[in-house]
């Protein structure tokens, strides 16, 4: 009895420990916070406005707004901060644009049968029209075919719908808004290099689930900079399927093969701040550069701090915004270019300070 | 009541397969007062079609757990099928040839599990654990991880062909669904199954070859797993190593919800299916009312748990359900 | 006496075995008699079970034969036994408690179509009419065996022995875990078989019982046979000695067979 009373007693000390470090480590963040608000959400919001700029150029004429449409936005999942993230920035679009969206998600990034059935129910709804984001080309291929039989529009954001399978199974895109994959891998690889210098080193690639548009995108992006290089050597590309566990492992094993590596491109934040943890929990993350893609809160805190090099982004905010314009656009019969792609920033712990307020 | 009680506990098939039947309707008139979406045709449509694919799985799996057995290597079993047949359609082997070296993959899976269990008297779980991984390890070898896409259209009617308002992966589901009941409760095969999971030694001490018998269930199932490749293959006109993730689970969640006891030797192809059938229109249901698919998990989650207890709680003076092995 | 001069139906030949070092079977040579009981009597531990198992095919023995009519066989595998026409009721009943009575009953010999298609109005019927004949009452065919009184299994177990044909049927234990009316009712059903010319094998340690309806008795001591009697010429009180290792095994040896 005496013994269970010693443990319990020290459990609680040690809660209490905790407790008190925690409160001091959120008082120090709270006025840090405020000091720096006021010019830098100035310098982020023109950012936001400048890149949204670019987008709506492509959209016009705009469409007519407030007519309270009900648009089904289907994303890949909701266990990714990415989507999660891009998920907020569609309901306050919605509520700007006056329309009404639901925004639905597969369980896991690979459950590809899942987010067809997820899609298929949505079609059974009353929605107008959908943006669709594909974990894999082929697997939404039948639910875009039973949506065009039903008159709803189909919009493809992001990762892209294979279209020439689309087309075979009887059935055709209504639009599509993404951004150029191929460049954020271009534009990432760029700076490693830059950072790296002349004396040229060792890198590698972390892609994410093989097959899916933006891993293949950004790794051919990132491949070409990296061979085109001198002096610059792609040791290895490997999958980690957007998971944060397996990007550690494998950063931690590429560790060991390769020692004197420089730099690490993912495919996404998540990897890539897998990867850092991974490096210095090896003592080895100094002098290494660590890049990623999305740009979201995490990525966004770990530039601030160092942990991340740098990653690729675009205003969440403005290519949400756009993909719903887009949306309403074929609802009201309107014509609509091509393709709608977002424009890049490049944000490195050089520049972190202008996008503190990015969205 | 007294009566109902005993019918309760000595888990008689008919009386839980009454009280499910309840648990379904209750659920369709909530979803349809809960959704004006939920009774369309469209709709059900969806539900029975992916109904379908788990239907086809679990009756497999429910032959397996009938023998008081598990196989955890149906999904792994599925995608090994689809890349098999994704393989050979791309080296222009016929699709009809194709989908039956497809299945045979899947039946020398489930031989090979059937053999261990039953040859060397492994334990189920640890043998198709170990199966699971070396299985999906040789999908993921033989495409090297990447999916393989884009096959005739014969071959993708089997996912999203019509015939008249059905499609085939129902018609499969039916399919199965009617000779999984006939063999279980109407041949030597369906009787020795149950009595593999009742009492295997009194199975032997009869004189019968207990160990073919379970062999063949095994191999029933690893059949089942690859028709279901074949499905999900055609529906999604790709072939990925990773696919058919959580297909046992959701399989044996089926089977447990459908009245099969886990212990075996006892077990219901009607349960089953309406099991499937429930799950299928909650996961529909909720999607449908906008909830977020992690709470879909979490239900999910609570009703097998609940099911699980009150299978217990049914069975535990039911005879033949407490054994010393 | 007549008896006397008549073929054993089966023969057990120089038979051993044993489980690692211990030697559960010594030499044992027995033979066995239609239209008789013949008991099998001994302590714990002195090889009945292991006997019984290696006669029903359950296991094999390491040394020694087994004869049935003129063919001798070295091994049995339970269904070869089943085809010589030896069944066994055992201790555990071996039923399958979740399958139904007549299921039970043909467990291993179901009447079917077409190889698979289990008749089971024929096997309701043809249950129905070995119960009866046995004077066993089992009101619902249809309830899981698992249900039933102790005496009521043990009366499908006998069923099933007797469906599966035999010649020789042996009994383990088989009053062993009921009360005096449902072993009273075994004891008349053991006594039935008898008459109608099968050979009766029964394991007992109950004393009372063995004399009650054995012809013969089998003392079985530490693997070995002590002695194999006739019943009358012998005394319960001398059989307990015997278990209990009396030197004067020939004494009694010659006072029977």
């Amino acid at each position: 009895m005496r013994k269970s009373k010693q443990v319990f007693t020290i459990f609680v000390l040690i809660i209490l420990m905790l407790n008190i470090i925690g409160c001091a480590n959120n008082s120090t963040k709270n006025t840090a916070a405020e000091k720096e608000k006021a010019p830098v959400e100035q310098i982020s919001d023109a950012k936001v406005a400048a890149n949204e700029k670019v987008l709506l150029e492509q959209l016009q004429p705009l469409p007519k707004t407030n007519q309270g449409e009900k648009i089904g936005i289907l994303v890949i999942t909701l266990a990714n901060p990415y989507w999660v993230s891009l998920k907020k920035s569609y309901e306050l679009a919605s509520k700007e644009l006056g329309v009404n969206v639901e925004v639905m998600a597969a369980p896991t990034e690979g459950d590809t049968k899942s987010q067809l059935e997820t899609l298929q129910a949505m079609i059974a709804k009353d929605y107008k029209g959908l943006i669709i984001s594909p974990i894999e080309p082929n697997n939404l291929v039948p639910g875009v075919v039973n949506a065009n039989k039903k008159g709803i529009k189909v919009v493809n954001l992001g990762p892209g719908i294979n279209v020439d399978a689309v087309k075979d199974a009887g059935g055709k895109l209504d639009g599509r808004i993404t951004v150029d994959f191929e460049e954020q891998g271009q534009r990432a690889a760029e700076y490693i290099v830059e950072k790296i210098g002349k004396d040229g080193g060792k890198v590698a690639i972390i892609q994410g689930i093989p097959g899916a548009g933006q891993s293949e995108g950004r790794t051919t992006g990132a491949k070409k900079v990296f061979e085109n290089t001198p002096g610059i050597k792609l040791v290895s590309i490997q999958p980690a399927n957007w998971d944060r566990n397996t990007a550690y492992n494998i950063a931690t094993n590429l560790l060991q093969s390769n020692p004197d590596i420089k730099g690490i491109f993912c495919c996404n934040d998540v990897m890539a701040l897998a990867a850092a943890d991974a490096l210095e929990a090896a003592g080895k993350r100094n002098g290494r550069i660590i890049f990623g893609v999305d740009f979201t809160d995490e990525a966004k805190a770990a530039i601030g701090t160092g942990k991340l090099d740098g990653s690729i982004a675009y205003s969440m905010d403005a290519y949400a915004k756009a993909g719903i314009l887009l949306c309403l656009k074929t609802i009201q019969g309107m014509d609509v270019p091509q393709t709608v792609k977002s424009p890049l920033a490049v944000v490195t712990k050089e520049n972190i300070k202008e996008y503190s307020n990015w969205h | 009541m007294q009566q109902v009680k005993r019918l309760f506990v000595t888990g008689n098939q008919n009386f839980s397969q009454i009280l499910l039947g309840l648990v379904l309707l209750i659920t369709v008139i909530v979803l349809s007062l809960a959704s004006p979406f939920f009774l369309t045709w469209d709709n059900w449509r969806n539900i029975l079609d992916q109904s379908a694919l788990q239907v086809i799985i679990a009756i497999g799996m429910t032959f397996v757990i009938c023998t008081g057995g598990i196989d955890l290597s149906v999904g792994s079993i599925s995608a090994l099928s689809g890349v098999c047949m994704a393989v050979a359609m791309h080296a222009g082997v016929s699709v009809e040839l194709a989908i039956l070296l497809g299945i045979t993959a899947g039946a020398l899976v489930g031989m090979s599990n059937g053999w261990l269990i039953s040859q060397l008297n492994l334990n189920p779980f640890i043998v198709t654990l170990g199966t699971m991984s070396v299985v999906r390890g040789a999908a993921l070898i033989i495409t090297t991880g990447i999916p393989i896409y884009g096959f005739p259209k014969a071959f993708t009617w089997w996912g999203n062909g019509h015939i008249g308002p059905l499609n085939p992966p129902m018609l499969i589901a039916v399919f199965i669904a009617l000779l999984g009941a006939l063999v279980l409760n109407k041949t030597k095969l369906g009787y020795y199954t149950l009595a593999l999971g009742g009492n295997e030694e009194a199975l032997r001490r009869s004189g019968v070859a207990h160990k073919v018998y379970k062999l063949m269930v095994y191999t029933i199932c690893g059949i089942t797993a690859a028709l279901g490749g074949l499905v999900v293959t055609a529906r999604l006109n790709t072939a990925e190593p990773l696919a058919g993730w959580m297909f046992e689970l959701d399989a044996i969640a089926a089977v447990v919800l459908g009245g099969t006891d886990m212990k075996g030797g006892r077990g219901s192809i009607t349960g089953t299916i309406m099991a499937c059938l429930l799950l299928g229109m909650l996961r529909n249901g909720l999607t449908i009312l906008n909830i977020p698919s992690y709470y879909q998990q979490l239900a999910i989650g609570i009703i097998i748990l609940v099911a699980i207890i009150v299978s217990e709680l049914r069975l535990r003076n039911a005879p033949g359900h407490q054994k010393n092995s | 006496m007549s008896n006397q001069k008549r073929e054993p139906i089966v023969r057990i030949v120089h038979l051993s075995k044993s489980y690692g070092n211990i030697k559960a079977l010594s030499n044992i040579n027995l033979e066995i008699y239609s239209g008789e009981i013949l008991a099998i009597f001994g302590d714990n531990g002195a090889g009945k079970s292991t006997l019984i198992k290696i006669l029903a095919g359950a296991l094999n023995a390491d040394q020694g034969t087994i004869v049935v009519g003129d063919k001798i066989y070295s091994s049995l595998s339970p269904s070869k036994a089943i085809r010589l026409g030896i069944s066994t009721v055992y201790q555990d009943l071996a039923l399958v408690d979740c399958l139904d009575v007549a299921s039970n009953i043909f467990l291993g010999r179901e009447p079917a179509y077409a190889g698979f298609f289990v008749d089971k109005n024929k096997m309701e019927s043809e249950s129905r009419r070995v119960l009866q004949g046995l004077e066993l009452n089992i009101p619902n065919l249809n309830s899981p065996v698992g249900l039933l009184s102790g005496g009521q299994r043990q009366g499908v177990a006998v069923a099933r022995s007797i469906f599966q044909g035999g010649k020789v049927i042996i009994f383990d234990e088989p009053t062993a875990a009921m009360g005096l009316q449902e072993s009273a009712k075994v004891i008349k059903l053991l006594q039935k078989l008898r008459e109608e010319g099968m050979a009766v094998v029964v394991i007992s340690h109950n004393l009372h019982h063995v004399f009650e309806i054995s012809d013969r008795i089998c003392v079985m001591r530490h693997g070995q046979i002590a002695a194999i009697c006739e019943t009358k010429n012998i005394l319960p009180n001398q059989i307990v000695e015997l278990i209990m290792g009396a030197t004067n095994i020939e004494a009694y040896a010659a006072a029977g067979v």
